[in-house]
């Protein structure tokens, strides 16, 4: 009775501590029949969410975990985009719509730079002579604007056919530099032109969607609005078909670095090839984004080639995260409003978006849209840290272990080593030395017998064993068991003893080593 | 043909040549690109702007208007030009290379950090001095000699000098002292250096200071020709990055060849009748875009493969 008063009394003490890896999931209960059932998307094999039906593992109960909650936030983000615009002031719903296009843009690029991984600065270069061949399409040669969005992506797939040539050989930086002196050449061939020389390189009164005296106005921002917002979702739905359907994956095995490149290579997947196709459709793409800039603001002007333009947008990408798309949508957004929104801030605000960058930069791996990823990470590390502090590891199993060994037998077993051995050193005194050396072999005290009985008990690999040398009676060695079937025993050390009682206490010495140091 | 042309071409590839080292070298030695040289160029041009302003007065009462002023003027603008290059290079230091420099990601993320501070340095140059040009005083004095029947004006002469000198140092200094040693150890191979304890960090600092000094030294030869603005620095920038990439990056007697070649390619296309400075970019581009299909990594790019 004492005992189990001691032990409840010892209870509040005990602080319980969270064990595994795995974070914490939001669980539904599955409602009636159609527990596993998920809708497809028409004519597809697709679901629209992807729901896992699980057991939990206590009750047995039926659950359903939603393993990717990326499209609730899509919506959320998109739909409220949508909701609210419509109330904002006409600056805002510029500012809105220029947002659209910017991100559309954005997640074209980095379908370039993230799934194909080909570091291209000409992005822009494509949507601006994409946009300069449509503009000039439609006010010179009265192509009407329907047909705008036809000339632009196929000028677009022509310049992306030329700069993806020599994209295979280059690599890295050398094609980032390559590409800037396409913009650059792009830049000063088209303010060169002898026929746009008199409006200074660009090409004003382009027809449009936007019907002519509905520009500028509430109306005919609202209708832009609408377009840069279809723009969008056609973008991210071509990244969605890229990124994750059939080029994306082959990409995927040859992104990481050239191993994996040679990797691929040899498990027979083209990744040049596939890198050109992803190239050449966001080219195309871009070359539509190219025909709606033009349009949305009538004209087409030599500013869309300039360095602190492609810096603005590489500074969107950055923000958000290189290499994915929701990355790219909400660097677009911190990027536009600071610079669009604020304008009365002035070059600070260009400021205040490098500090953004740079910050995002220090701090964050992989863009804001990591830093979730990234925060997990830490969280994880630093609690196991933690938990490495609490628990004082001698052979104990820990409890990250623990829930990876099945049989749980080896945990209790490891523990209760762990105790007796804790005890065990208390134990270990001079005396107690003393004793054992005078008499090895014979009666001992209670506490010399409980030490040499865990000594007896213990595995083959620590224990030793006594050698007669050859030819002699008074000389002895000792050797250590290897414990392993065919492998030998192996000498110590050079020392020898005279009699076998010493040799017996070096043995003990050696375990009592042996236990103090584990 | 005009002669003076030679001289011309020569001084845009001893000023290019100088930005062009510094990003060379510091990406063989540490590994990062450094976008924020276009920036340091421009806090040199406008360090030295602000002191030879403030010295102007004190010089003239110290020496009155002899050659020792112009001396005088001279050291005071080359010598602040080359600490405010130094003091930049140790900014970039603290900010792009010590947070991240053991982290993923490295080469990508300095990158994307100097590129920030070039364009935070860019706007708040123009936020406190305004886009305005200001001009240096002149330190080589106005004037021309004549040489094996070429007129040489005296900036151009000085300029060639002090970069023949300065390169001069840096290389001998890479080359013959203790620092330069593990210099060149971490550029033929970071890890090894480190394992055979080099410094990476301690490494690093003398390295950022040196290109950032070689910056403000551009800067300062330069502004001799131009005039220094917030935006000054992006045209050097850019042309010591390509030509750092036509040499082959990390390579220094290809980034003097580039340089060679690109500062002679911009001298003549200047003169050449119907292109003329306007097509300056194009033809250089167009060049840079040959030579890269003909050979991958640059003209002296073999470097790069090591790294890997």
């Amino acid at each position: 009775m004492p005992e189990t008063t001691a032990r409840t009394s010892e209870r509040p003490d005990k602080k319980l501590h969270k064990v595994g890896r795995r974070h914490h999931d939001y669980r539904l209960k599955p409602d009636g029949p159609a527990e596993w059932s998920r809708v497809r998307v028409p004519f597809t094999r697709r679901h629209w969410l992807k729901w896992r039906g699980v057991y939990n593992p206590r009750n047995l109960a039926r659950e359903r975990i939603l393993a990717d909650k990326m499209p609730l936030w899509w919506t959320l983000g998109l739909g409220g985009l949508v909701v609210v615009t419509p109330f904002l002031p006409n600056p805002m719903i510029n500012v809105a719509a220029i947002f659209c296009m910017f991100a559309a843009i954005n997640v074209l690029w980095t379908l370039i730079i993230g799934t194909a991984g080909i570091f291209s600065l000409a992005t822009l270069a494509v949507v601006g002579m994409a946009g300069y061949a449509a503009a000039a399409a439609n006010v010179y040669l009265g192509l009407p604007w329907p047909l705008m969005f036809l000339v632009g992506p196929l000028v677009g797939f022509a310049i992306g056919g030329i700069l993806a040539l020599p994209s295979t050989r280059l690599d890295g930086l050398y094609y980032a530099l390559l590409t800037m002196g396409v913009a650059e050449i792009c830049r000063i061939f088209v303010t060169q032109l002898r026929a746009l020389a008199p409006m200074n390189g660009s090409i004003n009164k382009v027809g449009s969607f936007i019907p002519e005296d509905w520009f500028l106005q509430r109306e005919g921002l609202l209708l832009g609005f609408a377009g840069a917002f279809l723009l969008l979702l056609a973008a991210l739905l071509v990244f969605r078909l890229v990124n994750s359907e059939r080029l994306g994956l082959l990409l995927r095995a040859a992104k990481m670095s050239r191993e994996d490149e040679a990797f691929s290579e040899a498990c027979g997947i083209d990744f040049r090839r596939a890198r050109l196709y992803v190239f050449l459709i966001s080219s195309a793409a871009l070359g539509v984004c190219g025909a709606f800039y033009a349009m949305y603001y009538r004209s087409i002007s030599p500013s869309v080639f300039s360095l602190d333009q492609l810096l603005l947008l590489f500074a969107m990408m950055v923000i958000g995260g290189l290499g994915r798309s929701e990355g790219a949508v909400l660097g677009a957004a911190i990027v536009i409003v600071i610079d669009k929104g604020l304008i009365e801030l002035g070059p600070l605000r260009i400021i205040l978006i490098a500090a953004i960058m740079l910050l995002v930069t220090v701090f964050a791996h992989e863009g804001l849209t990591g830093a979730r990823q990234q925060f997990r990470n830490f969280r994880n590390r630093k609690k196991g840290e933690r938990r490495a502090l609490r628990t004082e590891k001698g052979g104990e199993v820990m409890p990250e272990e623990a829930t990876e060994i099945a049989d749980k037998q080896e945990i209790y077993y490891r523990r209760f080593n762990k105790r007796l051995r804790d005890e065990l050193k208390t134990f270990i005194t001079p005396e107690l030395i003393e004793e054992h050396r005078q008499a090895p072999l014979g009666r001992h005290s209670d506490t010399l017998e409980r030490v040499l009985n865990f000594f007896r008990r213990g595995d083959m690999p620590d224990k030793y064993a006594i050698l007669r040398v050859d030819g002699a009676w008074d000389r002895f060695r000792i050797m250590a068991l290897s414990g392993e079937r065919g492998a030998p025993p192996r000498v110590v050390d050079d020392k020898e003893y005279a009699s076998l009682s010493e040799a017996y206490h070096a043995v003990f010495l050696l375990r009592v080593n042996d236990l103090l140091e584990s | 043909m005009d002669f003076g042309v030679i001289i011309y071409g020569l001084n845009l590839a001893a000023i290019y040549g100088l930005m062009a080292i510094g990003i060379s070298i510091l990406w063989s030695s540490v590994g990062m690109i450094n976008m924020a040289h276009g920036a340091t160029f421009a806090v040199s041009g406008y360090a030295a702007w602000l002191a030879s302003a403030a010295m102007k007065p004190v010089i003239a009462a110290a020496f009155g208007k002899g050659l020792i002023a112009s001396l005088a003027t001279a050291g005071v603008v080359v010598g602040v030009a080359l600490a405010a290059g130094a003091l930049m290079g140790v900014l970039i230091y603290l900010l792009a290379f010590l947070p991240i420099h053991d982290k993923p990601n490295f080469a990508v993320r300095s990158l994307i950090i100097t590129l920030a501070i070039n364009i935070a340095t860019v706007q708040a140059l123009l936020f406190f001095f305004g886009p305005r040009n200001r001009g240096l005083p002149k330190i080589f004095g106005f004037g021309r000699f004549e040489m094996f029947g070429v007129s040489i004006r005296y900036d151009q002469a000085g300029t060639i000098l002090c970069t023949a000198v300065l390169l001069g140092l840096v290389l001998g200094w890479l080359r013959h002292s203790r620092k330069g040693l593990e210099i060149r150890a971490m550029m033929q191979n970071a890890e090894g250096a480190a394992l055979s304890g080099v410094s990476v960090r301690w490494t690093a600092l003398p390295v950022m200071v040196v290109t950032g000094a070689l910056a403000g030294m551009a800067a300062a030869l330069l502004s001799q020709t131009i005039f220094v603005s917030p935006t000054a620095g992006a045209i050097p920038l850019i042309k010591g990055l390509t030509i750092a990439l036509l040499g082959g990056l990390g390579s220094v007697p290809g980034a003097v060849l580039g340089a060679l070649l690109i500062g002679y390619l911009e001298a003549f296309t200047g003169i050449i009748p119907f292109l003329g400075q306007r097509y300056v970019m194009f033809v250089q581009f167009a060049f840079i875009i040959t030579v890269l299909i003909i050979r991958p990594r640059g003209l002296g790019g073999l470097l790069d493969d090591t790294r890997e």
